[in-house]
């Protein structure tokens, strides 16, 4: 099912909406939300999080990790 | 013998009288006179600082008017935009689209007070700020009009709240909650003491200030004029907040006050807090926006809050820290997502990021590498790499982007509610969404709506539905990246 979701990464300045299917993993979202950012190119480390700030398993799917319609994900870039 | 104004005055402005075909409630229904619902002996004192006459109030009006209207034929239409700085000019623009036919729906709430207003007094003065409120409406329309011939954009002065373009829904948004959808005594607390008493002052007094130094002359005198107009009914405010606190409202004052502070701090941020400090010229800033802010709004609201003995809002700590960054961060929204907008916007250059970062000493570390980005972007792939195509997440309450507060230190925050899930840019206004749900539940902000497939989803039709006729009316970078700053200049002729 196709998801909509309000990503968040630390080195943008603005909450962008992710439309994807739920079944991709957390490490896709993010690499989709760095996507849309100011520096795509830039890689390296992520840490995913929920709106409660806990940390999610990159290789767990989308609906695994609990993440649904109208949901926050915070990325954390270093 | 002539009588003396003071003399006959309460003979013509306290003319309440006891009703004898219907009661005083069927008179003054509590849905649209307000909340708490009293009688008429608990509003007897009314009054206010300026008492005008109708007769003082024409002669007055008739100078100011005189005032701006001498200047604009002084400024012959053909020398309007002589010596204006392009960036001055995307500011007036801005600044028109977003306040006259706000201003026209002021008159509407004053005649809501003139009408359902608890006092005769009260009704006096209301009736006079509906005449006011046209009159702010009239002037822009027409300075606007006569700017057109010069770029067609100024007809988004009459334009812009016939449209759904996103910015001007969010100020929609607002103003119905203040004052289009409000009861007389929630409209007195909302608009004139909140809105008018604390934050207009900075768009009218702070602009006028800087358009002396851009050279604007007829826009100077057009923003102080409606100021002195404002300053005189927005006093209907402090009455109505001293009636309620009087008769075991102090609450429900204290809610409408931190609601509308709050609010009225969001739509200012983004209008005259980008706009003085990206779009005036450097040389016509007098101070920064946080200087104004603290200087012309919070330190006089504090004074009025101590008056009543009222509390802070509870998230002052919060804007406080926003004061800082807010309008910087909603800046780059506007930037990537300028084709969304009916006026041009601008890349800071390298002069006006020295001053950002004088004013706001953590402007460099947090923004420039951000600004820089862009230009990289800008040299890489052409103006495209500088635009946003994605869709940005907006509050469900103040329908604005989630940029706040700055980059890496986001507010966002979520609320389930009736099987659906809201988003909000920050907790107070999630906090002012909580309180009064059913008014604000149904809504849809633009993002939501092309998500469920109400509003068009690709841009070029998106453009149409908000009403801008892609790329003439669309906004651009200032300079069209024509900055040697930036980058190798584009071939003229």
């Amino acid at each position: 099912m196709r998801v909509y979701l309000f990503g968040f990464a630390s080195d943008d300045f603005l909450g962008r909406v992710i439309v994807t299917p739920d079944q991709r993993t957390v490490a896709q979202l993010a690499d989709q939300l760095v996507a849309w950012g100011p520096a795509p190119e830039r890689g390296g480390p992520v840490t995913v999080r929920n709106e409660a700030g806990d940390i999610l398993d990159p290789a767990a799917t989308i609906k695994a990790a609990g993440l649904g319609n109208g949901d926050i994900f915070k990325v954390e870039r270093r | 013998m002539v009588l003396r104004r003071d003399d006959w005055l309460d003979l013509a402005r306290k003319v309440d009288w006891t009703p004898r075909y219907v009661d005083e409630r069927e008179l003054f229904p509590e849905e649209i006179s307000g909340r708490p619902w009293l009688t008429h002996d608990a509003w007897r004192d009314w009054n206010e600082a300026y008492r005008t006459t109708y007769r003082e109030y024409v002669a007055n009006q008739r100078d100011k008017d005189a005032a701006v209207l001498g200047v604009r034929a002084a400024l012959s239409k053909p020398r309007l935009f002589d010596d204006l700085d392009p960036g001055w000019v995307q500011l007036v623009k801005f600044h028109n689209g977003a306040v006259a036919l706000a201003e026209y729906a002021g008159a509407v709430a004053e005649l809501r007070m003139a009408r359902f207003g608890r006092d005769s007094a009260w009704r006096t003065m209301a009736t006079l700020g509906a005449l006011d409120e046209i009159r702010h409406t009239q002037i822009p329309l027409l300075i606007g009009h006569d700017l057109l011939a010069h770029d067609g954009n100024f007809d988004w002065t009459h334009k812009a709240f016939h449209t759904n373009q996103w910015l001007i829904l969010a100020a929609r948004h607002l103003f119905d909650d203040m004052f289009l959808a409000a009861d007389a005594i929630d409209l007195a607390i909302q608009l004139n003491f909140v809105f008018e008493t604390g934050f207009t002052n900075l768009q009218f007094m702070a602009m006028a200030a800087m358009a002396d130094r851009a050279h604007h002359h007829l826009f100077e005198k057009t923003v102080a004029s409606i100021q002195t107009d404002e300053a005189r009914h927005a006093q209907i405010g402090h009455p109505v907040l001293r009636t309620l606190l009087e008769n075991g409202s102090r609450e429900r004052a204290q809610y409408l006050i931190d609601k509308m502070w709050w609010r009225c701090w969001r739509l200012f941020l983004a209008l005259s807090g980008t706009a003085m400090e990206y779009l005036a010229p450097l040389s016509a800033r007098t101070r920064s926006f946080k200087e104004f802010m603290t200087e012309w709004v919070t330190e006089q609201f504090m004074k009025n809050l101590a008056e009543f003995d009222l509390e802070k809002p509870w998230f002052w700590d919060l804007f406080i820290e926003e004061l800082d960054y807010a309008h910087h961060s909603l800046q780059l929204g506007l930037y990537t997502y300028r084709t969304t907008l009916w006026f041009d916007v601008a890349m800071p250059d390298r002069a006006e990021r020295a001053w950002l970062n004088e004013k706001y000493p953590r402007w460099e570390e947090t923004y420039a590498a951000l600004w820089e980005q862009l230009e990289l972007r800008w040299e890489a792939g052409g103006e495209a790499g500088t635009l946003s195509y994605g869709l940005p997440a907006l509050c469900n309450l103040c329908q604005l982007p989630a940029v706040f507060i700055r980059p890496g230190r986001n507010t966002a925050c979520t609320l389930e509610m009736g099987g659906r899930r809201y988003l909000f840019c920050s907790e107070p206004c999630r906090w002012i969404f909580q309180q009064e749900s059913s008014r604000f539940a149904d809504h849809h902000t633009v993002v939501d709506r092309i998500v469920a497939g109400q509003a068009p989803g690709k841009l070029t039709d998106l453009h149409r539905w908000m009403g801008l006729e892609a790329p003439v009316e669309t906004g651009k970078d200032l300079r069209r990246g024509l900055d040697p700053w930036r980058l190798d200049p584009v071939p003229t002729a």
